[in-house]
């Protein structure tokens, strides 16, 4: 298939390794041209601008970090809008506001292009072996024109329904539920504290019982080992992405309570100087507001 | 050994049983006789009373519902600080809140004996099959004697430390990360809903992935998508009762907890609206309810 992908940062990068293996006709782009040198070496074509990256491409995919990233690449002059055909896709599988997907669908929908936001679950190294999971949603022939993309960069593809944003709100939602099991565990940590407990016997409690999950193996050990230097996501990352949450949630009127309360934690913890450790010190600003650091 | 064993419910039948199996010399009691009855015939005694159970026993395990059933048996007239002999064990392995807990091993001490907390993890099935996680706390020469009733009742021992309020402690924050983890689910499940997502993908979604194995999610999310609350695992009662220890423990030990307060808030409101008696997944009902979906 004849692809372009705009943003090659570290996951981006390992889905372009994934899509030249499976033979695709791959085009790139980036705004730092040094990061596309070893996609090039792979076989991949460097363009020089987003318009070249669109030129003669079935799919576009963009894998930028942000809202203004996204809407600059997509709407600006010179952009995905204005370069891409008619009746080509735009793939966006990074993680995006509902309002930003939304409105990036209705511009494409005037210039008579398709949109599928597939905003991706896991890590780079994820990503390198073809282990992502994919959520998926935009018009039917769209996604299904993105299937083989799906088929070698992911073990799995949920479809989550037919409107871009019902990918966005969906990984959202499962990103909030993460924010809020640290918040929950972070609560535990400093009650059995305080009752004279190590944190490690709590830990194989709750992941040897109810919690035997990723979410609370991961960060429960960061919170026992207070690793919070070895950052995989800093708090003032996670702070954007659930104001995110929190703006979708204005917008559809749902109020999310345990929400409300974890943001509290991170702005905290940001407050103490946490904002570029990794954002399970939430478990320490939780053990500070019980006086025990 | 000589065991005695109170509460005969549906967990602590099981738990009985199996420590019959291992060939102890059991007596049981309940307070509704007929509870009793299926270890008519079997090698336990069936005691008429605390006092009748506990006068030559060397271990008496607890295992009640309530606060005030093992304060009852425990401290009132002919319980069992009153009626076991000195150096006995009261091994207590209800769910117990950590100000009853300090009450029974001041009682006990007083008299001779020693309490040890060993709070459970698991299901009447795994009660029945000896497949329980126990959570022991208190002197260790007491927890030692007990190890043999560990391994007939349990897979997994979790030493919690020397004192027994550690180990409600430690029950308590595991069942306060589930009601939050409840909670949780409730709100994301409405606000995908609210976007027109069946809830279902983002069960999946989780599923498969962060929350992968968890039986928290698995199990109370399916309850969630499939609306099956009628069939009660552990009702938003008990849920309520259970959030009562657990802020009064953090009262105790001053620690606040804003993400469980929030799951209480969400109990109450869903007793407010009739939905006392149902599964606490029922929580989805009362947050999709707060955000104009029921």
């Amino acid at each position: 298939m004849k692809v372009g992908l705009i943003g090659l940062g570290r996951m981006g990068q390992a889905l372009a390794a994934r899509m030249l293996g499976d033979g695709n006709d791959l085009v790139v782009y980036n705004r730092t041209a040094e990061k596309t040198a070893e996609t090039v070496k792979a076989g991949a074509t460097a363009a020089t601008s987003i318009a070249g990256a669109c030129k003669d491409r079935e799919v576009v995919i963009t894998m930028v970090t942000g809202d203004p990233a996204l809407q600059e690449v997509t709407l600006k002059a010179g952009g995905i809008r204005e370069s891409l055909e008619p009746g080509a896709v735009h793939l966006c599988m990074g993680t995006h506001s509902v309002a930003q997907i939304k409105a990036l669908a209705a511009a494409h929908a005037e210039a008579r292009q398709l949109m599928v936001a597939a905003p991706v679950l896991g890590r780079p190294d994820a990503a390198a072996a073809g282990q992502l999971g994919i959520v998926a949603a935009g018009p039917e022939s769209a996604v299904a024109m993105c299937e083989p993309l799906f088929k070698v960069m992911g073990r799995r593809v949920f479809h989550a329904g037919l409107q871009p944003e019902h990918a966005a709100i969906t990984k959202l939602a499962n990103n909030f539920m993460l924010g809020c099991a640290l918040g929950a565990m972070s609560e535990g940590f400093s009650l059995v504290r305080k009752f004279g407990v190590a944190p490690q016997v709590f830990y194989e409690v709750m992941t040897e019982s109810l919690f035997a999950a990723p979410a609370y193996k991961v960060y429960g050990k960061i919170m026992v080992d207070e690793s919070f230097d070895k950052v995989g996501f800093t708090t003032l990352l996670a702070l954007k992405d659930f104001n995110l949450i929190m703006a979708a949630a204005d917008e559809a009127r749902v109020p999310l309570p345990s929400g409300n309360a974890f943001r509290d934690r991170l702005l905290s913890a940001i407050a103490h100087g946490g904002g570029d450790k990794d954002w399970a010190i939430v478990a320490r600003e939780q053990a500070r507001a019980s006086g025990i650091e | 050994m000589k065991v005695g064993f109170i509460g005969l419910g549906r967990m602590g039948k099981g738990m009985a049983q199996r420590i019959l199996s291992g060939n102890h010399d059991l007596a049981v009691y309940d307070v509704f006789p007929k509870a009793a009855e299926d270890f008519r015939g079997t090698a336990a005694r069936i005691a008429s009373s605390v006092a009748d159970l506990a006068k030559d026993r060397e271990v008496v395990i607890t295992m009640l519902a309530e606060d005030s059933a093992v304060r009852d048996v425990a401290l009132g007239a002919g319980g069992l600080s009153a009626s076991l002999p000195k150096d006995a064990i009261h091994m207590a392995s209800g769910t117990y809140g950590v100000e009853t807990i300090r009450a029974l091993e001041a009682a006990h001490t007083a008299a001779g004996q020693t309490l040890i907390a060993v709070p459970v993890l698991g299901r009447p099935d795994l009660a029945a099959s000896g497949q329980l996680g126990v959570i022991p706390a208190g002197p260790e020469e007491a927890i030692a004697r007990c190890e043999p009733l560990f391994q007939l009742i349990s897979k997994r021992i979790f030493y919690a430390g020397t004192k027994p309020e550690s180990g409600s402690a430690i029950k308590l924050a595991n069942n306060a990360v589930l009601g939050c983890a409840i909670t949780a689910m409730a709100e994301g499940f409405s606000l995908v809903r609210k976007f027109g997502v069946d809830p279902r993908v983002l069960y999946d979604v989780m599923t498969e992935g962060l929350f992968a194995g968890g039986v928290a999610y698995v199990g109370y999310g399916k309850t969630m998508v499939e609306r099956s609350w009628d069939k009660v695992g552990s009702p938003i009662t008990i849920g309520m009762k259970d959030a009562h220890l657990i802020a009064a423990a953090a009262a105790a030990a001053k620690v606040p907890l804003p993400s469980h307060d929030v799951y209480v808030q969400r109990l109450l409101g869903s007793i407010a609206h009739g939905d006392a008696d149902l599964d606490q997944a029922a929580l989805a009902k009362e947050q999709a309810r707060a955000a104009g979906l029921e």
